[in-house]
């Protein structure tokens, strides 16, 4: 079965068909060019296809395009503005919070999803809310250090 | 002075990470081509009696389908090894192994007509242990191979039974330490593009190591090696997982030949464990003979490795458990016996810390049991048995710099060792281990006679500097060296230095990211080349301003004569000067490594060769929840000595990544197969750790200054792990009073073993009121 | 071998009453976060016809309180019910077990009702097609036989759900709708100790809310698993203080351990021996669960830790 859908992908309003049965991961990936959105593992396991739906984080590989008809669809690739990274991006980029790179859009996009609702979050709040995001290159030390200095960085420029 | 290096930079790739840019091998333009996918063993060992492919080559939508018959050359990363096919012939070693292979124009009919070939298999007895593998009566997976035993290796130095004769202490324990994987977060992926016309293949792919990849194409394709090319787009880790030619990379050369197009191959995650490679399940068998004072007099060690169905790099792995024995402490009487066993289970790799990790678990937790029973303190043990630079080992490894005292000092400082060590409370304990790595393989596997490492650089009429360099970035970060060097020597902005990497057309040849072996090798390469772009310029520059070359200073994207500084001339007006004389100008710089580096002259004494060691020390605590045998760890304090920092910030996450990724090792990472199934094969169930329960670590960084690194440089992404599993293993010790003798440390383990020990104690202590 | 996701139509009705209707298709599945039947669709565990996806339903995602007592509806997700002031008042056992499901991402759509349904695990279960058609399949999917057991008659597999022990204890009922109209149970009448058919819902059937009396005391929840998130419990206990006139008294539900959520009966009110009681309410529950080698954790250290957790946080609660 194939439906229309309605989405707003990165700010942009698009119309498409897709199968009942696709998963948001591959309509991105394969249908949008947004490769950002990674598979990292055969299901809901690993976090690196994250991308916010309605503002909130959800699990693009165990999500069904059809299923988020309607809604507004933020992933990595719309972060950055006029080339400027995000805050996010900057401080992930600036202090290593990345090295192979591999989950990093799902790691952003997890912790802008956090920063969303709570713009001053604790250690522990930011080792809650990145629990689902695995990453085997930095030990995490500093990923929890990136998304603090973006949350201060987010502070400083709006004060 | 130095003005680039030395300060904290970000990857000069990183901004292609954070943006979602950066195309790793699965993101790229797959549009044309079809899907690749892999039908793969059921069972762990047999016979193949018939393979028919007729049903599913007739499947509307399948374009070619492949199996062993059309690839008869083996394949191996060690020439003397090579003893896998791409796909099974007459036998299946293990379950997962590939049989036959298909593309298709989608996934489903992909997937329908893996269906459709018909295998018939003939069951074999398996093997899946060393044990098993060794037992008289044991199913032979190889011919020629009886026993099962890939390879023995024995050395003596010194004389061993003369070193436990000098010693006041002797002990001997045997440790046991799960098979592991690198896990690293992107999945096998290769895009195979075979072109009929110009007969010519491109592969890209996920790997470490595109040079060996190439060779392994020509030689499994039967093609001229002037008709491939492999490109490595960003790829997503690595840890040695793709430091060797893999299956899928050649099948999907084959198919891509097959159609006379193009095919991308992804894996699954499981597919991903299936294809393996990781640290071999390995048990250790350690003698250690100490002085009163703590000084090491003997050592005996005798290793047993499940190495999986084929050689892989398995003969490097047992060599290097036992070379490395040596290197990190003065140890003049040392005897090691090491067997590399078959076993019908994914074969095994080069993973982290290659060869020497658990070996060096097993040394650095007994080195503390016998401090406690010689009442010294575990940092003095370490003390005792330094080494002290320039030196040879008994094995032969060359040393020219150490900094192990001092990273000593610095955790045992920083971790408030000294005061908190024992005060802490009851469930809560502190323990430490040393470890050490190689700086690159003075000896590549694949010896050709050529420099170890070459680089290229350009400089064009546009004033940019172009760096061509075949090392491979799997997030480490060497793009980034290659360009700080480059930047550093003619004292230019890092903006103006671009770096194209990994194109076997454009690129120079580069043996690939293993060992440990690319801030040494190519950044010395780097450095020799942009010292030759910089003799060039400063000939301009001299030329312009009518002084001898010995006269200019370069300095800050400017030249000007010594003492002179109004006559300043910018980088570009140079470069422009440079270019009158020939034109574009292309340089090239080399490293070779020096003859002492290459090892010792007995049989396999090549491997463990290095210029440089890096050292590290850390201090673990834990604290344990007894009822629940968990173990959590509060924090970590280590400390490297990686020769020179060229980049703070990439050594440190270095650090960190190689310390928590021994923390996985040590607390909950294993393989575990049921009868030859992966039961561990998916991101649940291989439990690496999570942010939750992952630590502050705390990371100082040593300068030795070794003489030959690039200005003084070591490596820095492998030494700190193999120190962790042991400060853990040592700290529950504190903790508890108990000692455990395997790895990983899971709450289930630990909760039996602390019955047992338990118990044990209770024993003891009603004896011993009975007998009051 | 792939991943290649199988064709099924999507049905997303926006009232009870047409969930119904789609649910009566033949082979219809529900789908509500989908955080794990996407997983198993994925996995080739299913292949249903037609998917009801229960999101568009706004009746399934109310939550009320009142002094009667409080109803969630069954789609209310995960991450809304850890973040209830309300319930964390009443029911902290439920709020604790909310916020240890999985990944934050899976609760951020993961509803109550799929949690309470939530499937069965087993390590012979949840794996590749690959992987089960290497092993004989198994009793619970396109199997015979069960690997775990072989030679008993029924599927081993484990009730991993986190929430069904913590509603348990507040002694919660569940409100079902289906062809017949609405019915309730008993959250702890509803499983059944069968991996392969855990739960009392007749086709066409599906669970719309639990309810949930006033409390009876303060209560909790505590879960073993090798990592700090993401892990499916090895085994988790909620337990909720009573004080009664004869004293305090336990009520201890568990899951992970069996192939349903089991209570496990305390009988006796607190004594003037503390030590003694929560060593026998540690053996109790010891006795009680029956863990199987259903994970690669060994299921006597799921016995012994989440006995010795449940004396635990029943000491913590008084």
């Amino acid at each position: 079965m194939k439906r229309i859908v309605n989405l707003n992908v990165n700010g942009r309003q698009v119309e498409d068909v897709v199968a009942d049965s696709l998963l948001l991961v591959d309509y991105l990936r394969d249908r949008q060019g947004l490769t950002g959105a990674k598979k990292g593992c055969d299901g809901g396991e690993c976090g690196a296809c994250t991308v916010l739906v309605d503002g909130r984080p959800r699990l693009a590989c165990i999500t069904l395009a059809a299923s988020v008809d309607g809604a507004k669809i933020e992933t990595i690739e719309g972060q950055a503005k006029n080339g400027r990274l995000s805050a996010l991006q900057r401080a992930f980029h600036e202090n290593l919070g990345t090295q192979c790179g591999f989950c990093t859009p799902g790691m952003i996009m997890a912790a802008e999803g956090l920063l969303k609702s709570n713009s001053d979050p604790t250690e522990d709040q930011i080792k809650t809310a990145l629990g689902g995001n695995l990453c085997r290159c930095t030990g995490y030390v500093k990923i929890i250090r990136s998304v603090q200095l973006a949350a201060r960085a987010t502070a400083e420029a709006t004060q | 002075m130095n003005k680039t290096i030395g300060k904290p930079v970000p990857l000069i790739d990183g901004v292609e990470k954070v943006t979602g840019k950066a195309l790793y091998t699965a993101d790229l333009d797959g549009r044309e081509a079809l899907v690749g996918r892999i039908l793969r063993s059921p069972v762990s060992h047999g016979k193949i009696r018939r393979i028919d492919t007729t049903k599913a080559g007739a499947l509307p939508g399948v374009m070619a389908v492949v199996t062993g018959d059309d690839c008869d050359m083996t394949y191996g990363v060690i020439p003397i090894a090579m003893n896998e096919y791409p796909m099974a012939r007459e036998k299946v070693r293990y379950r997962g192994e590939p049989i036959a292979a298909v593309a298709a124009l989608d996934a489903e009919t992909a997937e329908q007509a893996l269906a459709l070939i018909e295998v018939v298999i003939d069951e074999l007895p398996a093997v899946y242990t060393s044990a098993e593998a060794r037992a008289a009566d044991a199913s032979q997976l190889h011919e020629k191979k009886p026993g099962n035993l890939e390879r023995d290796v024995h050395h003596s130095f010194g004389d061993i039974a003369q070193g436990f004769a000098a010693a006041d202490l002797v002990r001997e324990e045997v440790f046991d330490c799960a098979e592991i994987n690198h896990a690293q977060m992107e999945p096998h992926a290769a895009l195979a593009e075979y072109d009929p016309e110009r007969e010519r293949l491109t592969l890209h792919s996920v790997t470490q190591v595109p040079f060996y990849v190439h060779l392994t194409l020509a030689r499994c394709l039967g093609m001229d090696s002037s008709r491939v090319r492999v490109v490595k787009p960003f790829v997503g880790g690595g840890f040695g997982a793709r430091t060797e030619t893999l299956n899928f990379e050649i099948i999907a050369a084959l198919l891509a030949r097959k159609v006379g197009g193009k095919v991308m191959m992804q894996l699954t995650r499981e597919e991903s464990f299936l294809t393996h490679r990781g640290r071999p399940q390995t048990q250790v068998k350690l003698k250690l003979g100490l002085t009163k004072a703590g000084k090491i007099t003997g050592v005996e060690c005798e290793v047993t490795m499940a190495g999986g169905a084929y050689a892989g790099y398995g003969l490097v792995t047992i060599l290097y458990a036992g070379a490395l024995l040596h290197g990190i402490y003065d140890v003049p009487n040392v005897k090691y016996d090491g067997y590399r066993v078959y076993t019908n289970t994914p074969p095994c790799g080069a993973m982290r810390g290659h060869g020497t990790v658990d070996v060096r678990h097993a040394f650095e937790c007994l080195l503390d049991r016998m401090a406690g029973e010689l009442g010294l303190d575990p940092f003095a043990l370490r003390r005792a048995n330094l080494l002290a630079a320039p030196m040879f080992t008994a094995n032969d490894l060359m040393i020219n710099s150490y900094g192990l005292d001092e990273c000593l000092d610095k955790v045992e400082a920083a971790s408030g060792w000294a005061e908190r060590r024992g005060k802490l409370p009851a469930g809560s304990g502190l323990g430490m281990a040393c470890s050490h790595y190689v700086s690159g393989a003075a000896k590549p596997v694949h010896w050709t006679g050529e420099p170890h490492a070459v680089v290229s650089m350009k400089l064009d009429f546009d004033g940019s500097v172009t760096v061509l360099t075949g090392a491979s970035d799997i997030g480490q970060g060497s793009t980034t060296i290659v360009a700080l060097a480059a930047a550093e020597v003619l004292s230019i902005d890092l903006n103006r230095v671009r770096v194209v990497t990994n194109d076997s057309v454009i690129t120079p040849k580069d043996n690939g990211s293993y060992s440990s072996r690319v801030t040494f090798m190519v950044g010395n390469a780097a450095i020799e080349a942009a010292k030759e772009l910089r003799a060039k310029l400063v000939a301009a520059a001299a030329k312009k301003l009518e002084v001898s070359p010995e006269e200019i200073e370069c300095e800050g994207e400017s030249f000007f004569i010594r003492g002179a500084e109004q006559s300043v001339l910018p980088f570009h007006d140079v470069a422009i000067a440079a270019l009158a004389e020939e034109g574009t100008i292309t340089v090239k710089g080399t490293f070779t490594t020096p003859k002492e580096a290459q090892g010792g002259r007995h049989r396999g004494g090549a491997v463990g060769s290095t210029m440089g060691f890096s050292y590290a020390a850390q201090v673990v605590e834990v604290s344990i929840d007894e009822d629940t045998g968990q173990i959590s760890v509060e924090k970590v304090w280590a400390a490297l000595d990686c020769g020179f920092a060229i980049n703070p910030l990439a050594v440190e996450g270095q650090i960190e990544g190689s310390v928590w990724m021994g923390l996985g090792q040590g607390l909950s990472e294993e393989t575990v197969y049921q009868d030859g199934l992966p039961v561990h094969a998916g991101l649940m169930d291989y439990r690496f750790p999570t942010i939750a329960e992952s630590p502050p670590i705390d990371v100082q960084i040593v300068e030795s200054i070794d003489p030959l690194g690039p200005f003084g440089a070591k490596e820095a992404g492998e030494g700190a792990l193999s120190g962790f599993p042991p400060a853990l293993v040592n700290a529950v010790a504190d903790a508890l009073g108990l000692e455990v003798n395997f790895l990983p440390v899971t709450p289930d383990r630990v909760l039996a073993a602390l019955m047992k020990y338990r118990r044990a104690l209770a024993k003891k202590q009603s004896k011993k009121e009975a007998g009051k | 071998m792939s991943e290649v996701m199988p064709d099924f139509q999507l049905a997303r009705p926006t009232t009870l009453d047409e969930a119904v209707v789609a649910l009566a298709t033949p082979e219809a599945r529900i789908i509500a976060g989908g955080t794990d039947l996407n997983v198993q669709l994925r996995m080739g565990l299913a292949a249903p016809a037609t998917l009801v996806d229960l999101s568009l339903i706004s009746a399934l995602k109310t939550l009320e309180s009142s002094t009667s007592g409080t109803r969630i509806g069954a789609g209310v997700t995960l991450a809304d019910l850890a973040s209830d002031e309300r319930v964390a008042a009443y029911y902290p056992a439920i709020t604790e077990a909310a916020a240890l499901v999985a990944g934050p991402t899976h609760r951020e759509v993961a509803t109550l009702g799929g949690n309470l349904c939530l499937d069965t695990r087993c390590l012979y279960y949840n794996q590749s097609h690959w992987w089960r058609k290497s092993n004989d399949y198994c009793l619970k999917y396109q199997g015979d036989i069960c690997h775990v057991a072989p030679k008993g008659n029924r599927c081993r597999a484990a009730y991993s759900g986190d929430l069904a022990p913590a509603l348990m204890v507040h002694d919660a009922r569940l409100e079902i709708i289906g062809p017949d109209g609405i019915r309730q149970v008993m959250l702890a009448d509803f499983y059944r100790e069968d991996g392969a058919d855990y739960i009392d819902l007749k086709p066409g059937e599906m669970v719309t809310a639990a309810v949930l009396p006033p409390p009876k005391g303060p209560s909790g929840y505590r879960k073993i698993r090798v990592r700090g998130a993401v892990d499916f419990p090895l085994a988790g206990v909620a337990v909720e203080a009573e004080e009664t006139k004869d004293g305090k008294r336990f009520t201890i539900a568990l899951t992970g351990t069996n192939s349903c959520p089991i209570m496990v009966d305390m009988p006796d009110v607190l004594t003037d021996d503390p030590n003694a009681f929560f060593a026998n309410l540690n053996k109790a529950v010891q006795k009680a669960v029956s863990p199987q080698r259903t994970t690669t954790i060994a299921p006597h250290y799921r016995r012994l830790s989440i006995a010795a957790m449940a004396a635990r946080l029943a000491r913590e609660l008084v």
